[in-house]
C-alpha cells in the first residue's frame, strides 16, 4: 500500500469503511501467501507460524472500536508475512548472556517497537539484526534471524549485502566528517574502481534526500560540511543516508532521544511515512513515542521477551503483569 | 589571585615555568639569527663546500650539504609514511592477534627510545655485508659494500621517522568517533572503504604533525649520515648528478648533509669555520620551521564548507 495516503481517519463510517477494506485485503494476500508456504515444505517450519497469532482479527476488532486509539497503519499488507523473524536468539558478551533465546515477528511493511527498561537487552537485539552485534571482540551470537526466511547468520551469508538490506539509524546523529552529498553519495558508491561521476548520482541523492524530508532544506547547498547541520537535519541525513542503500529493513535505536521536541516530531512522520515501503524496528525508551508510531511493540525485560503483539495491545491491555507496570509506569 | 600559599607557589611556578622556556627557546633563535645571518650570503647558499686553508678546513657554501638534507628526508619520509600510516592501522583499527600488537607497540617504543647511532651502527654491518652492495657501492679489494649511500641512510632515517608518524596517526584514530564506523559498517561497507573514506579524512591533521616530527628527526639527524653517507663534506656531487641517467649513481654515493656540515665546519670538527656553521644552523633551522607551517596548514584543511 502507498505510504503517502495514510491521512488518519476522521469519522466512524469512514473509520468502519477503511476496516473493511482492509479485512479484504488481508484475507486475499494471506490466502495468496498460503498458497506460496504450501508449495514449499521446509519454509513451513520456520515461517509459518507467526508468534502472533491472531494478530490480524486482534487489528480488526480495535479498528471498530470507536473509544479504542487510532486504527494500525495500514502499513501491513498481511501480518503473516514476515520481513524478520528471529528463534531463539541467544547473546552473550564474554560471560553475560544479555539476551537468552529470544523469538520475535517483525511483519514486512510494519513498524515494530521495542520497549523496555535500560539494560534490557533490547539495543543489542536491534545490533544483531544486521549483524553488528559481533564488532564486539567477546559476541557470542546463537539461535536465528531470517530475513525473508533465510537466516542472516547463515554459512553463505554476504555481511556487505546484508547490511545494505537491513539499514541502521543510530542514538547520536553520526554523520561522516564529509559534504551533505558525499554522505549520502557514500552510501551508493560500490568499491568499485570505476567512482561514479557526481552527475550520475545525484538522482539517487535526491530521492534519498528527497524520502528523507531534507531535499528542500538542502537542495541549494549539498557541498557544505553535514557536521555544520543542526542534530534534527543531521539525523535525518543519516536517515537518507541509510535510505539511499535501498534498504528493505530500517533499524533505528533510539533515533530521537539526542534531539528536541520538534525535530523529533518530523523523524516520527517521517518513519511513519516510510513504513509501508520498508520494515522499521525501533527502539525507544520514549512509550508515547511508541504509542505514536508502532504497529507492533515488543517488551523485554532483563534479557527475555515478555510479550509481543499489536502495539493497542501491548500499551492497552498487556496480557503480562511486567507489561503491565512497566507500561504504566511503575518502572522503567 | 589564588588566596593560598600552595596555590600562589603553583601559580608562579607554572607561570615562571613558562616564562623560562619562551625566553630560552627565543633566545636561541635571536643567537641563532645574529649570527647566522652574518654569515649567509648569495654565495654561501649558491656554491659547494671547497677545501679552505690550513686554519680554517672549509671554504665556499653549502649547496651539497642543502640538497643532502632535502633528498635524505624526502626519501626517508617516502619509505616511513606508508610503512608508518599502515602500522597505525594496525594498531588503532586492527590490533588482532595481541601478542602483534604487543610486539609492535613495543618496537615502536624501543626506535624512539634508542639512539640514531646505534640504529647507524646496525645499518652498517648489515648494508657492507656483500649481499647488500645493491644498496651503496662495492670496495674493489674485500667485496664487501661501503654501505655508504643515500639507500642506506634513508632506510635507516626511515625507522628513526616511524614512531612519531604511527604514535600521533594513531592518536588521531583512536579520536574517531566509534559510532562513525559503525555508520560505515551499517552501510554495509569494507574494512577498507570505512578506513579510507571514513577514519582517513578525520586523522589528516594528525598523520600531518606526525610527518613534521618525524621529517624534523631525519633532518636533524647527524650520527645515522656520518656513519651510513658518509661525512664528505669538502667532496661536491659530480656535475650532473641530478640529471636521470646519472641520479641513481648518486643516490648510490656518498653525500653529505646540514648537520653534518654544522658539525665538520664547527670549532669541533675539521673544518673550523665557525661562522659557517652557524650560517649552516640557521638555514636548517628555517628549513624545518618552513617545513612545520607548511604540513600543519595541510593537515588542518577542512572537508567541505564549514
Amino acid at each position: 500500500m502507498d505510504s503517502n495516503d495514510n491521512t488518519p481517519p476522521v469519522d466512524a463510517a469512514y473509520e468502519k469503511a477503511q476496516a473493511q477494506e482492509w479485512r479484504h485485503a488481508l484475507d486475499a494476500t494471506s490466502d495468496h501467501r498460503a498458497a506460496g508456504i504450501a508449495s514449499d515444505p521446509t519454509e513451513i517450519a520456520v515461517v509459518a507460524e507467526p508468534v502472533l497469532a491472531g494478530v490480524g482479527a486482534a487489528a480488526v476488532a480495535v479498528t471498530a472500536d470507536l473509544d479504542a486509539p487510532p486504527p494500525p497503519r495500514q502499513h501491513i499488507a498481511d501480518p503473516r508475512d514476515l520481513a524478520i523473524a528471529i528463534r531463539g536468539l541467544r547473546v552473550s558478551y564474554g560471560s553475560s548472556e544479555i539476551l537468552h533465546g529470544v523469538d520475535l515477528d517483525a511483519p514486512r511493511g510494519g513498524v515494530l517497537a521495542l520497549v523496555g527498561p535500560s539494560g534490557c537487552g533490547k539495543t543489542t537485539l536491534l545490533r544483531s539484526l544486521n549483524r553488528l552485534t559481533e564488532l564486539a571482540p567477546t559476541a557470542k551470537i546463537d539461535g536465528k534471524v531470517l530475513l525473508d526466511s533465510d537466516d542472516i547468520y547463515g554459512p553463505k551469508v554476504d555481511l556487505n549485502l546484508l547490511r545494505r538490506r537491513v539499514g541502521m539509524v543510530f542514538q547520536q546523529p553520526n554523520p561522516f566528517p564529509m559534504s551533505i552529498f558525499d554522505n549520502v553519495a557514500f552510501a551508493i558508491r560500490e568499491q568499485a574502481h570505476r567512482r561514479p561521476t557526481r552527475t550520475s548520482l545525484m538522482p539517487q541523492v535526491e530521492h534519498a534526500l528527497e524520502r528523507a524530508g531534507l531535499w528542500h532544506e538542502v537542495k541549494d547547498d549539498l557541498n557544505r560540511s553535514a557536521l555544520s547541520m543542526s542534530g534534527g537535519q543531521q539525523q535525518r541525513l543519516c536517515i537518507a543516508r541509510t535510505l539511499a542503500a535501498d534498504p528493505e529493513v530500517l533499524l533505528m535505536d533510539e533515533p530521537c532521544s539526542a534531539l528536541d521536541p520538534r525535530s523529533t516530531a518530523r523523524i516520527e512522520e517521517l518513519i511513519v511515512q516510510l513504513a509501508g515501503s520498508l520494515t522499521v524496528v525501533i527502539v525507544t525508551h520514549n512509550l508515547a513515542q511508541a504509542r505514536r508510531i508502532a504497529d507492533y511493540a515488543a517488551f523485554l525485560l532483563n534479557g527475555d521477551l515478555i510479550e509481543q503483539g499489536p502495539a493497542e495491545q501491548i500499551f492497552e491491555t498487556p496480557r503480562e503483569q511486567s507489561t503491565r507496570d512497566f507500561v504504566a509506569g511503575i518502572f522503567g | 589571585m589564588p588566596v593560598r600559599l600552595s596555590d600562589r607557589i603553583g601559580y608562579y611556578g607554572a607561570w615562571a615555568s613558562g616564562l623560562f622556556l619562551t625566553s630560552v627557546v627565543f633566545g636561541i633563535v635571536a643567537w641563532l639569527l645574529v649570527n647566522g645571518l652574518r654569515n649567509i650570503d648569495w654565495a654561501f647558499l649558491t656554491t659547494n663546500p671547497a677545501p679552505g686553508s690550513i686554519e680554517i678546513g672549509v671554504a665556499g657554501g653549502i649547496v651539497a650539504p642543502l640538497i643532502g638534507t632535502l633528498i635524505i628526508t624526502a626519501m626517508g619520509t617516502a619509505i616511513a609514511l606508508p610503512l608508518g600510516l599502515m602500522t597505525a592501522v594496525f594498531l588503532g583499527e586492527h590490533g588482532k592477534p595481541k601478542w602483534l600488537k604487543q610486539g609492535t607497540d613495543t618496537a615502536i617504543d624501543l626506535i624512539f627510545g634508542v639512539p640514531s647511532i646505534v640504529f647507524a651502527l646496525f645499518g652498517l654491518a648489515i648494508f657492507s655485508s656483500p649481499s647488500m652492495v645493491f644498496l651503496s657501492s662495492e670496495v674493489q679489494t674485500s667485496g664487501m659494500a661501503t654501505a655508504k649511500s643515500y639507500f642506506c641512510a634513508a632506510l635507516m632515517m626511515a625507522l628513526i621517522a616511524l614512531p612519531p608518524i604511527v604514535r600521533s596517526t594513531q592518536a588521531a584514530i583512536s579520536q574517531v568517533p566509534n559510532v562513525q564506523r559503525e555508520a560505515a559498517y551499517a552501510l554495509g561497507k569494507t574494512r577498507f572503504a570505512t578506513i579510507r573514506k571514513v577514519v582517513f579524512p578525520s586523522i589528516k591533521p594528525g598523520i600531518a604533525t606526525g610527518t613534521i616530527l618525524g621529517m624534523g628527526r631525519i633532518a636533524g639527524d647527524t650520527a645515522i649520515v656520518w656513519i651510513l653517507l658518509g661525512g664528505a663534506v669538502l667532496e661536491p656531487p659530480q656535475p650532473g648528478w641530478y640529471e636521470p641517467q646519472n641520479f641513481l649513481d648518486f643516490l648510490h654515493g656518498t653525500g653529505s648533509t646540514l648537520t653534518t656540515y654544522v658539525y665538520f665546519a664547527s670549532p669541533a670538527g675539521e673544518g673550523n669555520a665557525e661562522g659557517k656553521a652557524y650560517g649552516a644552523a640557521l638555514v636548517l633551522f628555517a628549513l624545518v620551521f618552513i617545513v612545520n607551517i607548511a604540513l600543519g596548514r595541510l593537515g588542518q584543511r577542512k572537508i567541505g564548507r564549514q
